[in-house]
């Protein structure tokens, strides 16, 4: 007669087996990166190397970020979730616009929220080590993302910190921003002529003297014949500044926009004004703190429209 | 002959051992990982403090141009860090084209 293991013995053996198999199975899963979707859907061919492709948000609160975005531009959010990640992408029409990631503030310093910029490279590990050469500093390493591609951290030589970014998807393709979406990006910074020669080491851009003032340097850095980015002066008169990338989302209406901002609990940093394009432009900082601008870009006073 | 005092024990604890192992390894390249176990977004950083806005007088400008936008000309600045643009290269403007729907 065969032999047949008492059940009740086995019990304890089929308890542990299921356990050690549940873990196991799910550790990989935990492990896995945040499940970031692609930038572009469906993907392309298009790359364009030097220009602002994303930007994401680093925040406290997550829900209370997303009211307000929502508010101020209607963006609509789908949530990411991974075992130490609270994420979410910001859409508008469809279409992702930016990122949100909610994270704790590093306790016991003093640090701020902020928007994060991502130019496009096409190798990001070349490109790292570029930035290492030139002065940079490294704040996360380069990454692979399934879907989004690859990405890297960074500060410049003279502290503003941004992200390169090869995305497997391609890029954005080279339209007019609709409102609510993000237009134009300046880096403020206390060099520009130097900062200027930095970026355009890493990513081939054209340099353009825009400066109306000899004391006040407006460089525009360009690839493709498109303008990507301005570089600024950091302004005289400011007791506490640091270098930073600030980007402006197009609106409408500046005036009303920094209005509801603040009725959304968020404040005005720079009272609106007419910049050199005709339109105006606002800084405000959302309720966490996080900057960024509002820019006005009428399309009918377009050169090419009106051609 | 010696019976085993929970059958099955030696493999199951092999297979939960090469199922676990790639969990462990498999972390890296996050600004802020918890022990390698999981892999945060590598970009959940705050920024340094310290941006105080004001001081945009006149003549701060912060937006892209206008195509056609005339060059300057400061013909007494010492050179540039950068490389400028040639000089016949006029001052390009953000994409104007809709995007298709």
């Amino acid at each position: 007669m065969p032999h047949r293991a008492h059940p009740i013995r086995e019990l304890p053996a089929r308890i542990f087996l299921a356990v050690l198999l549940g873990v196991g199975a799910a550790a990989p899963l935990a492990a896995a990166p945040v499940p970031l979707p692609p930038l572009v859907q469906p993907a392309t061919s298009e790359h364009h190397v030097g220009k602002v492709i994303w930007v994401d948000l680093v925040t406290p609160n997550l829900s209370a970020a997303e009211h307000f975005y929502a508010g101020l531009f209607g963006w609509t959010f789908r949530e990411i979730h991974s075992r130490s990640t609270d994420y979410a992408v910001a859409l508008l029409d469809g279409r992702p616009v930016c990122g949100l990631i909610e994270h704790a503030a590093p306790a016991g310093e003093h640090r701020q929220p902020g928007w994060l910029t991502f130019i496009a490279v096409s190798d990001v590990d070349a490109t790292h080590q570029l930035i290492v050469q030139q002065g940079g500093q490294v704040l996360a390493a380069p990454h692979s993302y399934p879907q989004r591609g690859r990405q890297a951290v960074f500060t410049d030589p003279q502290g503003a910190v941004f992200a390169v970014l090869a995305s497997t998807s391609g890029d954005p393709p080279d339209v007019l921003a609709s409102p609510g979406e993000w237009i134009w990006s300046s880096l403020i910074t206390r060099d520009p002529g130097t900062a200027a020669a930095f970026y355009q080491s890493l990513f081939g851009y054209e340099v353009f003297d825009s400066s109306d003032e000899a004391a006040s340097e407006h460089l525009i850095l360009s690839t493709e014949d498109y303008a990507r980015a301005s570089v600024n002066g950091l302004p005289e008169n400011t007791g506490h500044h640091h270098p930073h990338w600030l980007n402006f989302v197009r609106v409408l209406d500046t005036e009303q926009m920094t209005v509801t901002a603040t009725q959304l609990g968020g404040r005005v940093l720079v009272e609106p004004r007419v910049d050199r394009h005709g339109g105006k432009v606002a800084v405000v900082a959302d309720p966490f703190g996080a900057p960024f601008g509002l820019l006005e870009w009428p399309e009918s006073q377009s050169k090419e429209d009106m051609q | 002959m010696k019976r085993a005092l929970f059958p099955g024990l030696t493999a199951a604890l092999a297979i939960a051992l090469l199922t676990l192992l790639p969990g462990c390894v498999a972390g890296g390249g996050g600004y802020y990982e918890g022990g390698g176990v999981d892999v945060t977004y590598g970009a959940d950083f705050y920024e340094p403090w310290g941006y105080e806005y004001g001081g945009w007088g006149p003549g701060y400008w912060v937006g892209p141009a206008r195509g056609g936008h005339r060059r300057p000309d400061w013909g007494g600045r010492a050179p540039p860090a950068y490389r400028p643009a040639a000089p016949s290269r006029s001052m390009p403007s953000i994409p104007s084209r809709s995007r298709s729907r």
